[in-house]
């Protein structure tokens, strides 16, 4: 399985360098106006696939804490914090690189009246939560039902995010990869974007493994420890 | 005679932290009997007296306790079942006392919770046999280490003490810190207590105490547990006269405990206070008619909201009230599953929100001019109303927060972002109000759904943050 995970990261991470190299050669420019800051545009091709592979960590975090939550699953325990550990990266990659692309076209990195952007700013600082609070409390029983808890709440945003995005969105743009009068892309572009897609979710794929695997081997360590501790008492 | 059991204990495994600490332990706790748990430290002893009280969650098996004559229910299992203990008597490893509480304060809120009440006569009777009558006006803080932990003991033992009728106590290193009058005195009470018909489960390292139990169950490893009985005589030692039990009370005792805290030293409504109102002056001198028409009323209605939105995600001081000596574990043993909902109302700044909106409008409409104030002040109540429901999300989320066992470690304002949400409805809500006044609609732009869908959200993350960690 390592293998596996090392080689769709490695296949992953070299499609997100090529979409951002064809974002900036193959995909052309669009026209100003509307567009205020028409070169600004090209983040695009990693703050969509970022976006979406985020919700994909997100739903991993969530399967991990009902699993965790109902069961008591190791696996489900090992999957949350895969979920977590991704659903930050790439959610962090959302919030920075939406910012960047804001400031140019809206003038504003930031709309604290569009929900699309706060409800997703949310559910990014509820993986950062998890994720500094597994680093900084006793790992236990009592602390994975306190912080499964927190993923399952912060999960119950998703749909929120989702309602937001069509019923209150505000400044935020619709989504761009359906094609519509409105929100049709030039075809080169949809290729760029698709294959930033493609390779985002491939990296994540080969990070959740790796990740996945990571947490298993630290757990196993943890018993190790534990048993060694017991010896040593008794 | 028929002996009743009290307390049942089956097939129980519990876990502390990734151990398992009590494996497949079964004890029953009859009326009449004193049993002493002993063993090392660390081997379970405090876990099993405390799981006895539902205090951790059951990994496997399950404890019943006797309600009334001889009805057994369980009241926590690894099925995920919790219900409320019937009266008893709970003294822990620490005190499970807030220093700002007094001494008759104390005794008082244990009885209430359990179903007794008794007058100062006999208040003073009890706190004179255990040498504290001439403390009793004092707060706990002001005790020494010794008085403080005379007094964990009788609040322990008053419960059973002052009742007609079979109840458990539950006692944590009772002889910790007592000198050899206490001591014997402890000694007499457990054993008069059992004459009377009352059980008690202790966990201890004294052999004097030991020497007391009627039944001695030794932890020598997790696996290597064993039994002894004890002959005992029975007791003429005579404890104060039991009163007949009345209503319990546990949720206005808890509201009535956390009142008169705040009441003596009222750090919450200060804490919650003084940012608030530093952001009203702020925001006084920010807002003037020039800039509000630069950055709209949008803007303005952020300002009148803010202080009000501020003290309210402020961490209400009950967290560091429970924080003190275990004070909220003991709470949260005797108020049981609804301790959580409980404090996350009785936590929260339930008076502060309504008056700081009424406050930073009237301050900061004086710095505009074309205003009118009448009609948008009939309808400020309603944001006041909404953020409320926010107040007690967030003190939902300090709480569910403050489980971790290193809540301090924790960013929980990552988790507060959420009731941005809510405060950006409010704002745009109390906007329309002030361009275009208030109107009753039901369609989302109206100022009345925006507050509907703010509360909505406050209420959800309320319910997330109370239901999901005891489900």
């Amino acid at each position: 399985m390592k293998h596996y995970g090392w080689a769709l990261t490695c296949i992953g991470g070299a499609g997100v360098l090529l979409t951002a190299v064809m974002g900036y050669t193959y995909a052309p420019l669009v026209q100003s106006p509307p567009f205020r800051s028409p070169e600004a545009y090209r983040i695009l091709f990693w703050h969509v696939p970022f976006a979406w592979t985020s919700f994909l960590a997100f739903c991993l975090l969530f399967i991990g804490a009902i699993a965790w939550f109902l069961k008591r699953k190791e696996w489900g325990w090992n999957l949350f914090c895969t979920g977590s550990d991704l659903g930050l990266l790439f959610g962090l990659g959302v919030v920075i690189s939406g910012p960047i692309w804001g400031s140019a076209e809206w003038g504003v990195p930031w709309d604290w009246g569009d929900l699309r952007l706060n409800t997703f700013g949310l559910l990014t600082a509820v993986a950062l939560f998890i994720v500094l609070s597994r680093r900084s409390q006793p790992d236990g029983i009592d602390t994975r039902d306190t912080l499964s808890t927190v993923g399952l709440f912060g999960f119950s945003l998703v749909p929120i995010t989702a309602l937001a995005t069509t019923v209150y969105q505000k400044r935020h743009p619709s989504v761009v990869i359906t094609q519509s009068d409105e929100t049709g892309l030039d075809p080169k572009m949809l290729q760029v974007l698709i294959i930033g897609i493609f390779s985002f979710w491939i990296l994540m794929i080969g990070l959740s493994i790796l990740t996945f695997l990571a947490y298993k081997l630290e757990n196993e360590l943890r018993h190790l420890l534990h048993s060694l501790d017991e010896e040593v008492v008794h | 005679m028929n002996v009743h059991p009290l307390i049942q204990i089956s097939s129980l495994d519990i876990h502390r932290g990734s151990r398992l600490v009590i494996s497949n332990m079964d004890l029953e706790l009859s009326e009449g009997e004193v049993v002493a748990l002993v063993g090392s430290n660390g081997c379970g002893k405090t876990t099993l007296l405390e799981s006895s009280a539902g205090m951790h969650m059951v990994s496997s098996g399950a404890i019943r306790w006797r309600y009334g004559d001889s009805e057994m229910k369980t009241v926590r299992d690894s099925e995920g079942r919790r219900i409320s203990l019937p009266p008893m008597g709970l003294t822990l490893q620490k005190n499970g006392m807030s220093g700002e509480e007094t001494v008759e304060e104390r005794i008082n809120t244990v009885l209430a919770v359990s179903g007794c009440k008794i007058n100062q006569i006999q208040l003073s009777q009890l706190l004179s046999i255990w040498g504290l009558e001439h403390r009793k006006s004092d707060r706990i803080s002001q005790l020494s280490g010794g008085l403080a932990r005379r007094l964990a003991v009788l609040s322990g033992m008053v419960p059973a003490v002052m009742s007609a009728n079979p109840r458990a106590v539950l006692l944590d290193e009772p002889s910790e810190g007592l000198d050899e009058v206490a001591r014997a005195l402890l000694v007499n009470w457990l054993r008069a207590l059992a004459s009377n018909g009352h059980g008690v489960i202790l966990a201890t390292h004294d052999p004097e105490i030991i020497l007391a139990a009627d039944r001695v169950i030794r932890f020598d490893g997790m696996h290597d547990v064993s039994e002894q009985l004890q002959d005992q005589v029975h007791s003429n030692f005579e404890l104060p006269e039991p009163t007949n039990d009345t209503k319990i009370s546990k949720f206005s005792s808890l509201f009535n405990w956390a009142y008169r805290m705040e009441k003596r030293n009222p750090i919450d409504t200060l804490n919650r206070i003084i940012p608030s109102i530093l952001a009203l002056l702020l925001a006084h001198t920010l807002i003037s008619e020039d800039e509000i028409l630069i950055v709209g009323t949008d803007f303005f209605a952020a300002m009148v909201l803010l202080p009000s939105f501020i003290s309210v995600v402020i961490p209400p001081a009950l967290i560091s009230r429970y924080s003190e000596e275990n004070c909220g574990r003991w709470w949260s043993a005797v108020i049981g599953p609804k301790f959580r909902m409980a404090s996350s109302i009785i936590g929260s700044s339930i008076i502060l929100p309504l008056p700081l909106i009424y406050i930073s409008w009237f301050v900061l409409s004086n710095n505009i001019s074309n205003l009118d104030n009448s009609d948008i002040s009939t309808w400020l109540w309603l944001p006041g109303l909404v953020m409320f429901s926010v107040a007690i999300a967030a003190s939902a989320l300090h709480l569910l927060v403050s489980d971790l066992r290193r809540s301090g470690a924790s960013v929980v304002s990552l988790l507060l972002l959420v009731l941005v949400w809510p405060f950006i409805e409010l704002t745009d809500a109390l906007d329309m109000i002030i361009v275009d006044g208030m109107s009753i609609g039901y369609s989302l732009d109206e100022p009345l759904s925006m507050m509907i869908l703010a509360c909505l959200v406050s209420m959800l993350v309320w319910a997330i943050s109370v239901y999901l960690p005891d489900a």
